[in-house]
């Protein structure tokens, strides 16, 4: 579970997350998400996904009807189905961006760019995004081709369901990750400061940690650390519910739920920060950490660490360590991602593992494709805002009012402590059942209100950049195709209660763990 | 760094190793770890029936 939440979310959206969001400013907020809406509904989805499982459900739309003996809660649910698609088909894109980035280290390809502006503009190379009088550096079917490779595996991996030897390669692989990762943290603080900068890595910290309410009251900053938080403990992705589907009565939720979130907050906080801002801060200053950090979703690693890289002896080497561990690490949460959906089809409609793996792949290549061919008209920022931080917050919502309102407080405490040693503190009861939903209601009415909607009235664009009118058609397509995606799903999950003779009001029955019904 | 960062950076590190090592002793010495491998069951899922 931890190599599932230990990813790309950890060590190259965090950094950009606080960069962008003011800091000092997303740390505090970043925290009091972590313990009110993290740690919570971490217990709530494993929760969610074992009761579910006790009924043979391994996908949202299924956990929820069996939570609630409605028939909205099956449409409640596909928001568990639409959200893991999207995100999965952009993370891999990302993902493929490491495995890129290892070969060009290997190759020592980027070698001799120091400079801000030289960095952004090899990536930007690679992102076949050509500027004017912009140097270029890689052919245009450079990241298609990584993207192909990356995606190929993904959906390998899924197909031959040896997924299981993934996540036994992680238990190797994310060792050595945290190990690099700490080498590279003690690094990055020890760098001397830069001629013409100034800035001390120290500067970085200072930039993250000093407490600064400046921007605390801006509902863009609760969001993007919210959404944060969601993204990089996979809450609100449907693949917790979907592993947690397969736990007994006898497994310790509590205990494993807290501990996968410290596991990857540890990741996160301790590694993640310490690496990639100190570094842009040492090397580009605070403004320009910044500025890389508006440029795109994940940019601020990749602009950054390939500098850290030639300042270090055998530095190539070390760069194909970490992007292609990050590579690897990407692979154990993508894979992850999937595994709702193609729990949904097996079981509702009786496809097979390496048939709805390799259709669900081909979609994934249609619409990855955009994503590569449109990236700087602000296409995948578009679904990172709208799916991979808007639509976790709704998966969210939906999430604790079945668990903790409509399945009842009682029942849901009572069904979280099953097999427990730990005892969660009765304060998070009424965490869970009041500030966890009140917190995330609040956060979308206010967010929705000043931030969302002058970014569907193309007012602003999801990066936060102006809007530039040429992208506008692009946009529209992105959100069209998430809206398609809602009711590809909504008319499939309808389908399948139909074709399987579920009655709403009465649910499923309950099987034993070792299979039988 | 000033002295409000160097407190609330130890007040982050703190929190967030202080709870790995706590859950991980206790996985560790109540031997209920249970790490799902995301292969599900051995064959496809038995379909659920209504009531």
């Amino acid at each position: 579970m931890a190599g599932n939440a230990v990813g790309l979310g950890n060590f190259l959206r965090f950094p950009r997350q606080a960069a962008a969001n003011g800091g000092g400013s997303f740390m505090i907020t970043y925290f009091i998400a972590l313990i009110l809406l993290g740690i919570p509904l971490m217990w709530i989805e494993w929760g969610v996904g074992r009761h579910g499982g006790q009924y043979r459900k391994g996908h949202l739309p299924g956990m929820f009807a069996a939570l609630w003996k409605h028939p909205l809660a099956k449409y409640m649910g596909v928001v568990g189905l639409i959200v893991p698609m999207c995100v999965m088909i952009y993370y891999t894109y990302i993902e493929s961006w490491t495995a890129a980035y290892a070969w060009f280290s290997l190759t020592k390809d980027y070698w001799g760019i120091t400079t801000q502006e030289g960095m952004l503009e090899y990536l930007r190379s690679f992102q076949a995004i050509r500027t004017e009088g912009g140097q270029v550096y890689h052919h245009t079917y450079t990241p298609y081709l990584f993207f192909l490779g990356t995606l190929a595996i993904n959906i390998w991996v899924l197909s031959k369901g040896i997924s299981g030897g993934i996540e036994k390669l992680a238990k190797i692989g994310m060792p050595i990750l945290f190990l690099l990762a700490i080498i590279l943290a003690i690094v990055v603080i020890t760098l001397p400061p830069q001629p013409g900068i100034g800035a001390s890595p120290m500067q970085g910290l200072e930039f993250i940690y000093k407490p600064d309410f400046s921007r605390v009251d801006e509902p863009g900053v609760w969001l993007a650390s919210a959404g944060q938080i969601f993204f990089t403990l996979s809450v609100g992705m449907g693949s917790l519910q979907a592993y947690a589907s397969y736990l007994s009565k006898k497994d310790d939720l509590v205990l494993n739920g807290i501990a996968t979130a410290a596991t990857n907050e540890t990741a996160e906080v301790v590694l993640g920060g310490t690496i990639a801002i100190p570094a842009a801060v040492t090397f580009f200053g605070v403004a320009g950490a910044m500025a890389i950090a508006q440029g795109g979703s994940f940019d601020l690693g990749f602009a950054t660490m390939p500098v850290v890289f030639q300042q270090l002896p055998l530095g190539n080497l070390l760069g194909v360590a970490w992007f292609g561990l990050l590579f690897f690490a990407g692979i154990t949460s993508s894979v992850s991602m999937l595994t709702p959906v193609v729990a949904f089809f097996r079981e509702e409609f009786g496809f097979k593992r390496e048939q709805t793996a390799w259709i669900l792949g081909g979609i994934c290549l249609v619409f990855g494709m955009m994503h590569v061919h449109w990236l700087q008209y602000g296409f995948l920022d578009e679904w990172d805002y709208w799916a991979g931080t808007f639509g976790l917050v709704i998966v969210a919502v939906f999430e604790v009012i079945v668990f903790m309102w409509l399945f009842s407080p009682k029942k849901a405490w009572d069904s979280l402590h099953m097999g427990a040693d730990v005892r969660i503190p009765s304060i998070f009861k009424f965490v869970m059942t009041y500030v966890t939903p009140l917190y995330l209601l609040f956060i979308l009415g206010w967010w929705g209100w000043t931030d969302a909607i002058p970014i569907l009235l193309n007012k602003k664009m999801a990066s936060g950049a102006p809007v530039v009118a040429e992208n506008i058609p692009y946009i529209t397509l992105s959100r069209g195709i998430i809206v398609l995606f809602a009711i590809v799903f909504l008319v499939f999950v309808r389908t399948a209660w139909k074709r399987n003779g579920y009655d709403d009001r009465k649910g499923f029955i309950e099987v034993d763990q070792s299979g039988g019904v | 760094m000033s002295t409000g960062a160097i407190l609330f950076m130890a007040f982050s590190w703190i929190f967030v190793l202080g709870l790995t090592f706590w859950s991980f002793y206790r996985l560790m010495n109540l031997q209920k770890h249970h790490d799902p491998d995301g292969i599900g069951p051995a064959v496809p899922p038995v379909k659920a029936r209504t009531e």
